[in-house]
């Protein structure tokens, strides 16, 4: 284990602050301090320390329900979590520990300066397709011209640092999409926000796959672009609220709703609990992960291709996003696929958060980072050379240390183009 | 006790004293060295019920780093405590009188594996099943796997000799390792035991396991590797009656098997497994047995047998025989949950460790549900039952007025009893805090006194883990008692 700290040593206990925890005393018993989860919490992993667990976390949101304040420090230890949800399915006692961290999320983002002003405003734009389209062809064209390095000399001087680290870890966004065109009304395929502006190609390769079964498929306005997965884990919960309305309404229709992203399927699943209306309830039955609704269809997928010159299928390492493992428990019907045409290799870390997390890994890059090497380290141990993520955040972060990451539909449609030729 | 003048002049003295130790273990770990109010919470407690802030955590990289620390707290002359992952069930890690606690969890290096010798040298830290699994793929493993088996670290093993399902064939914790590094209570750094064959003179490795922190801090173990065995068998036994379950446990030993484990479940623990694991435990049933069987294919095959026969004599419901690994995988999934899922009956409870002749499980067993029903407490039964090693759970709710004096008031009868059935204290989880007062029921006071001494000879001047194991009293130079704090087991 490195020496690496969630936070170092916090910022001090000088300066507390009122903070009202609305976590119910029945919910914040519910642990018993076992420490089952340790194991299966990334950050515990690689730093080692009770604060950084999962265990710990609630120990300390107690403490603050009870004396109503907070400090720097709490903070600190608060955002050091990457919400990967792991603890959950490793805690024997059903603690909804994703609830409570995101009540006391949205606590400090209400009643404190947890989120400042500029990157709620970066938030919210991610729910404009338009000023998103055209930040990211900006940010494909400033990557071309090498206007980025600028930025990264720029990020050695101290007021842009982190706007420099940010940069540097970016993907190369495209500049140029052409859009996906419907087919049909039988299933919607949900595009999102970041994916659409910067993986539309992945979008396009899921949309085939679906249209291998004989279905048609149906694509959202502009509109509903964004379902508002970040803002909840920023604590930003009623811009999720806002957006979760406006998916709603463009998406009429008893169709069932389908999504390539797991970080989208697991918030819009959420949606009825999150609005607590009946109408979102229903809305909510109708979203499934792609693999999901193709699992259940598997035997009208074309056949696999025979092999090359009889040779064994390509091998494929399947990273499970934990929000499609841990929330959704939709990770074994990624396998029902792929397995039609591939050899899936199994990693052998039950499921740990490669530390994308979202927006995490930009704002905590050293501790993403050595979560990834164990990640890293587990797909080294597969053998295999192409690894499959059901969501865009994984994917990236992957990628950014020179794995080939793929979505798992990209495979198969490649593979089925490759057949059709 | 009077809170007044005295008391806050103490508090004062305590914090200049805490400044000065915090600025020398800082020259050492940096921000490894943690004094802010919500880390000594977090380390303030292990897995059992009680607890108390220490006045420092530690976070150290290596042997040097703990060396240095002990060598600290000396100067100081304030106790320090190792600790693992913090998941022990007798508050062996529970900090009392202000101390330095020492958190191995970053030390979690596997160094070295020695095919050749069967050994591995590893860090303290290293999480148990990790350790398994690392050998996994060399056809071996770390036989020792107690039902924390995924987060506890050898470390802690170590402290507490502790066992596991599958002990009852293979032997706790001791029986695996061959050698340790130690950093003495002196600040001196030596090996105990060696890796080649029995080294001469006293087996002083062998007094170091289950010490529980008290002779110093295993900094480096060299832990024996059991290979893999080549057929196993999971088994699958329920019964309308628990005392046709232990019954079975006694003649499936009798008939001449050595199962590699052995476990029983009482009606309650069945019903809140399943909710965890979803296995297929039969809910219905008033107690299951979990029988492994392990080794080569001939003679696994014919033990499953004899446990069917056994079974049919004792009017067994079904026999389940797991038909694959995930199937095996997921029965022990649930076995070795039980106790975190007790919290869906009640959000806290208070696990015992008590050993009674197998012959005489039953009767004990109907004792732990009169004392629970008598102090108005829910008994969850979960247990080894092959070596008689009972783990009644008492769920309970510690907001509820008044509840605390009932659980140990229970707990304190449920280790008479067992005591009084020809048992011991504990099988596995050490003594700690938690049984410490009740070594008394077990050991004359020269007994104690005699183990003071021995403990003396590793810590003259009792500043490691102190207050654990022996009770206060054995010695007149016990001088930690008026540090105990409030709340804490006196």
């Amino acid at each position: 284990m490195s020496t690496a700290s969630p936070v170092g040593e916090p910022s001090g206990t000088a300066g507390t602050f009122p903070l009202q925890l609305d976590i119910d005393s029945d919910t914040l018993a519910s642990c018993v301090a076992c420490g089952m989860c340790l194991p299966h919490c990334p950050t515990y992993r690689v730093t080692g320390e009770e604060s950084a667990s999962p265990r710990g976390r609630i120990a300390l949101m107690r403490d603050v329900a009870e004396r109503g304040e907070a400090d720097e420090a709490f903070v600190e230890f608060m955002d050091a979590c990457i919400q990967c949800r792991g603890c959950e399915t490793a805690c024997p006692a059903g603690v909804r520990y994703g609830h409570m961290m995101e009540v006391t999320r949205e606590a400090l983002a209400s009643q404190t300066g947890y989120q400042p002003r500029l990157r709620r405003l970066a938030y919210r734009a991610l729910g404009m397709p338009r000023l998103l389209g055209f930040g990211s062809r900006l940010l494909g064209l400033s990557q071309r011209l090498g206007l980025m390095r600028l930025i990264g000399l720029l990020g050695r001087a101290r007021p842009f640092r982190q706007l420099g680290a940010m940069t540097a870890s970016l993907p190369r966004v495209p500049v140029r999409q052409s859009p996906l065109i419907a087919s049909g009304d039988d299933v919607w395929l949900f595009t999102g926000c970041v994916m659409d502006a910067w993986m539309r190609d992945t979008h396009r390769a899921v949309q085939a796959v679906i249209e291998s079964t004989g279905a048609g498929v149906a694509l959202p306005p502009p509109r509903a672009s964004c379902c508002g997965s970040l803002h909840l884990h920023a604590g930003l919960a009623s811009d999720t609220r806002r957006l979760a309305r406006k998916v709603m309404a463009a998406l009429p229709g008893e169709a069932p709703i389908l999504i390539d992203s797991a970080g989208c399927g697991a918030t819009m699943k959420e949606y009825g609990h999150l609005l607590g209306t009946e109408e979102a309830r229903r809305f909510a039955e109708r979203v499934q992960d792609v693999h999901e609704w193709l699992a259940e269809r598997v035997d009208n997928l074309p056949s696999a291709a025979p092999g090359a010159n009889g040779s064994a299928p390509l091998q494929i390492a399947v990273q499970d996003p934990c929000h499609l493992r841990h929330v959704q428990q939709a990770h074994l019907p990624v396998r029902a696929v792929l397995s039609r045409y591939f050899d899936v290799v199994e990693l052998d870390d039950d499921g740990l958060c490669c530390g994308a997390g979202g927006a995490y890994s930009q704002q905590h890059p050293e501790v993403a980072g050595a979560v990834r090497e164990r990640k890293v380290a587990a797909i080294e141990r597969t053998g295999a050379n192409v690894v499959a993520s059901a969501n865009p955040g994984c994917t990236l972060h992957l990628r950014a240390v020179g794995l080939d990451v793929r979505h798992p539909l990209e495979i198969v449609a490649e593979h089925l183009s490759a057949r059709e030729a | 006790m009077p809170v007044g003048y005295g008391r806050v002049v103490a508090s004062e003295i305590e914090g200049a004293a805490d400044a000065a130790l915090l600025a020398d273990l800082r020259g050492v770990l940096g921000d490894r060295a943690r004094d802010n109010d919500f880390e000594r919470g977090l380390y303030s407690r292990d897995g059992s019920i009680e607890g108390s802030s220490p006045a420092i955590v530690c976070l150290p990289t290596s042997a040097a780093d703990v060396a240095q620390i002990v060598r600290i707290c000396r100067q100081h002359r304030r106790p320090f405590l190792a600790r693992g992952s913090g998941t022990g069930l007798a508050g062996g890690a529970v900090p009392v009188g202000r101390p330095v606690v020492v958190a191995t969890s970053k030390m979690d290096r596997i160094i070295e594996v020695d095919i050749a010798n069967r050994i591995a040298w590893v860090e303290p830290g290293v999480l148990n099943l990790d350790l398994s699994r690392a050998l996994s793929p060399l056809g071996f493993h770390f036989a020792p796997d107690p039902s924390s088996q995924q987060v506890c670290s050898i470390g802690g093993n170590i402290a507490n000799n502790s066992g596991g399902p599958h002990c009852l064939a293979y032997g706790v914790t001791t029986a695996h390792v061959a050698a340790l590094e130690v950093v003495l209570p002196s600040g001196e750094i030596t090996v105990f035991g060696g890796v080649d064959a029995e080294p001469p003179g006293f087996d002083l490795r062998g007094l170091f396991v289950g010490s529980e922190g008290t002779m110093g801090i295993a900094t480096k173990a060299a832990v024996r590797l059991t290979p893999n065995a080549p057929t196993v068998r999971t088994l699958l036994l329920d019964f309308d009656d628990v005392s046709e379950g232990s019954a079975a446990v006694s003649a499936i030993i009798a008939a001449g098997l050595v199962p590699s484990a052995l476990e029983m479940m009482d009606q309650r623990a069945i019903e809140i497994v399943e909710a965890f694991a979803h296995a297929g435990y039969p809910t219905g049933a008033a107690a299951v047995l979990l029988v492994e069987l392990d080794g080569l294919g001939g003679g696994v095959e014919a033990g499953v047998e004899i446990v069917r026969e056994v079974a049919e004599r004792h009017h067994a419901g079904h026999v389940r025989v797991a038909a694959d690994d995930a199937e095996r995988a997921l029965l022990w999934k649930g076995r070795k949950n039980a106790f975190g899922a007790v919290a869906r009956i009640k959000p806290d409870y208070y696990l015992h460790d008590t050993v009674v002749p197998r012959s005489r499980l039953t009767e004990v067993l109907e004792k732990v549900y009169r004392i629970a029903d008598a102090y108005d407490l829910i008994a969850v039964n979960v247990f080894h039952a092959g070596d008689g090693n009972l783990h009644p759970i008492l769920a309970f709710d510690r907001r509820e007025p008044g509840v605390d004096e009932r659980v140990k008031a229970a707990g304190r009868d449920i280790v008479a009893a067992s005591i009084e059935a020809g048992g011991v204290l504990s099988g596995e989880h050490g003594i700690g805090l938690e049984k410490r007062d009740y070594m008394g029921m077990l050991f004359s006071t020269h007994d104690m006194y005699t183990q003071d001494l021995v403990r003396e000879t590793f810590d003259p001047d009792g500043l490691a883990n102190p207050l654990k194991i022996i009770p206060t009293g054995s010695r007149c130079s016990d001088s930690f008692h008026q540090h105990v704090p409030e709340g804490a087991w006196v």
